[in-house]
């Protein structure tokens, strides 16, 4: 279960390379047990603050606590964290067995709580063969790692990293090369480990699916700044400005004005909605789910339209709608044919408000 | 048309120079000089003069692959760093002697070594005893290396360019100090490099013949000279066949031998 002490603490962390800021402010706390996603797109900055906790980076401002104790400038190899990384790194020089137990080698018997050279080597032994287990890779140490496919190798690179018990596991898009099914299947694997295990996980992706699925606490970046942190039902629900709308599941995004509590006007129409605390006539970004869009008959709906096209997508239809103003995305279980007249209903407390964004 | 055919020139090419003239070695060292069939050539050779000769070559091949091997490798681990600006024209800088014909260039290291040479002529002016270095082991070593090592540095460069730097993110990750980075994972990773140059500088070090008479003036007398003179000489074609033919053997050994090092041949070989 996740604790309530702050294992780790990123503090006004920002980072340039050259002229270009990666991290602007950055500030961010991971606790005990934590399974932490960081979100967004590429060049974000999202793999850029996971080298900065690895180790591999220093920021150009601000420091990283862990336990309370500044490890900014701590070399990787002294932190008790392990990295999982992208292209999975591993060595292709020594079989499977030699990769997993490659950390615990570099450790002396003592620091492993042995007592002499050949306790520590079964000591190696047994928590090499627990990560094989682990990882459903038994019967696999003796072969060759260039013989392995893509989500063996990912495998071997999590009880790589794992067999040395860290505080913390970082993984940069571990689950970017594979297949969808594969992918669905360590994403489940990867969360059932990290609650066995304890070990609080920090993850790196920019598959917003992946972060809804497998996270305690999403923080979505975007142009080097945090956008949001929350759990993923609160980011999904409650965005906080329209690029988390948007980046975070499918949206259809409009500009409106607020013109006193919980009356939004938009799309030349005055809707009850359920926000409150805007100045009156105050600019607002008005998010819409495609799937909170009620298809009703064209005489009944708040907005009517023409179907412009529809897509089969599996448990849904996705239908593009034409109101003349505005071409919104629907998502409905009932088809309607294109060129047909449609009404659309939608309900106050799926109408959400967002302040503009300044632009950074 | 098939495609093995477009080999076909080459193949011509290989049968006239590589394979007709290794039959004639073939036979000249299975024969006397009337025609008749004797293994008097190799029992000649087994004489300790020739072993010696032998042992020189190989001795003198082997010190300047260690010195190629601990002068490459760390320049060859420099150059593919990658924080490095301009490594490309580094490496050009490497590869400029290789341009110039080899003779050429041990001629001008004749005009450094000798009694009147460069050297001995700026440690003059500078107020320094000479040095006499032409004749001595230590000239025909350097000018072997000198010769010989942007073939060592070359595969280990590539070897080590081509390594992706995760890899050693990883390593570090893992709990590896920056020495033990290198001693864990850089060079074990590089052993195919190493492999490649190792051949590349030891075997034409090992029948090297130019350097040591010009360097040497003569005095210090190698398995490549000896042939030479055999052939030219002494006009006796079946004793330096025999010893090509030795040579030959000895070669295929050591490459069979350094083949169990990197099985896969991974360093992209030339050998």
């Amino acid at each position: 279960m996740i604790q309530d002490t702050r294992l780790i603490e990123i503090k006004n962390v920002c980072k340039r390379f050259g002229e270009t800021e990666v991290l602007h402010d950055v500030n961010l706390y991971i606790r005990k047990c934590e399974f932490v996603t960081l979100l967004g797109p590429s060049g974000c900055g999202k793999t850029t603050l996971l080298r900065i906790l690895g180790g591999f980076e220093m920021p150009t401002s601000g420091e990283v606590l862990f336990e309370g104790k500044d490890v900014t400038a701590i070399p990787p190899y002294k932190r008790r964290i392990n990295t999982v990384f992208q292209k999975y790194a591993l060595f292709n020089h020594l079989n499977v067995y030699d990769n997993i137990a490659f950390g615990l080698k570099l450790k002396t018997p003592e620091q492993m709580g042995c007592k002499s050279k050949k306790e520590q080597k079964e000591e190696i032994h047994r928590r090499v063969m627990r990560m094989l287990k682990l990882v459903k890779m038994e019967g696999y140490e003796k072969r060759s790692t260039n013989a392995l496919s893509g989500g063996q190798q990912q495998r071997i690179a999590i009880a790589r990293a794992l067999v040395n018990e860290p505080e913390v596991l970082l993984l940069d898009e571990p689950l970017g090369a594979l297949d969808l099914k594969l992918r669905k299947e360590m994403q489940l694997e990867l969360k059932t480990m990290q609650q066995q295990l304890g070990i609080t996980f920090i993850y790196v992706t920019h598959d917003q699916e992946e972060a809804l699925t497998m996270s305690d606490t999403i923080a979505v970046m975007n142009g080097g700044r945090i956008q949001q942190i929350g759990d993923p039902k609160g980011i999904y629900d409650e965005p906080k400005n329209a690029f988390v709308a948007d980046f975070i599941g499918e949206s259809n995004i409009l500009d409106g004005v607020m013109l006193e509590d919980e009356l939004v006007k938009f799309h030349g129409t005055e809707f009850q909605c359920v926000d409150e605390g805007f100045a009156p006539d105050e600019p607002v970004d008005v998010v819409i789910r495609p799937e909170d869009i009620m298809i009703v008959g064209a005489d009944v709906g708040m907005l009517t339209g023409t179907v412009e096209s529809v897509i089969f997508k599996g448990v849904h239809y996705e239908m593009m709608v034409n109101t003349g103003a505005q071409r919104w995305k629907v998502h409905s279980t009932t088809m309607q044919p294109v060129g047909s007249q449609v009404g659309m209903t939608i309900v106050p407390y799926n109408i959400h408000i967002m302040r503009k964004q300044k632009e950074a | 048309m098939k495609r093995s055919w477009y080999a076909s020139p080459y193949a011509l090419w290989m049968v006239l120079f590589t394979a007709v003239p290794l039959l004639f070695v073939c036979y000249y060292a299975f024969t006397d000089a009337s025609g008749a069939f004797t293994v008097g050539n190799f029992t000649k050779i087994a004489q300790p003069m020739y072993l010696l000769v032998l042992w020189d070559s190989v001795r003198l091949a082997f010190l300047c692959t260690v010195l190629c091997l601990l002068i490459g490798y760390p320049t060859a681990y420099f150059l593919s760093g990658r924080d490095l600006n301009h490594a490309q024209s580094l490496v050009v800088l490497i590869l400029v002697p290789m341009w110039m014909n080899f003779l050429l260039r041990t001629y001008a290291m004749m005009t450094l070594f000798e009694d009147n040479g460069v050297i001995n002529s700026l440690l003059e002016a500078v107020g320094l005893p000479r040095l006499h270095m032409i004749g001595t082991e230590g000239a025909v070593l350097t000018g072997m290396v000198y010769n010989f090592l942007p073939f060592m540095v070359l595969p280990i460069y590539t070897v080590l360019k081509k390594m992706d730097y995760s890899i050693i993110e990883a390593a570090e990750d893992l709990g590896c100090s920056p020495l033990r980075v290198v001693t864990r994972v850089v060079l074990p990773m590089s052993v195919p490099g190493v492999v490649s140059g190792v051949t590349m500088v030891f075997m034409p070090a090992v029948t090297t013949f130019a350097i040591s008479r010009l360097l040497s003036s003569g005095m210090i007398y190698l398995v490549g000279d000896m042939i030479e003179d055999y052939f030219i000489s002494m006009n006796n074609r079946n004793v330096g066949s025999s010893i090509s033919l030795v040579m030959l053997v000895l070669i295929i050994l050591s490459i069979g031998l350094l083949r169990k090092v990197d099985p896969d041949n991974s360093g992209g070989g030339l050998w």
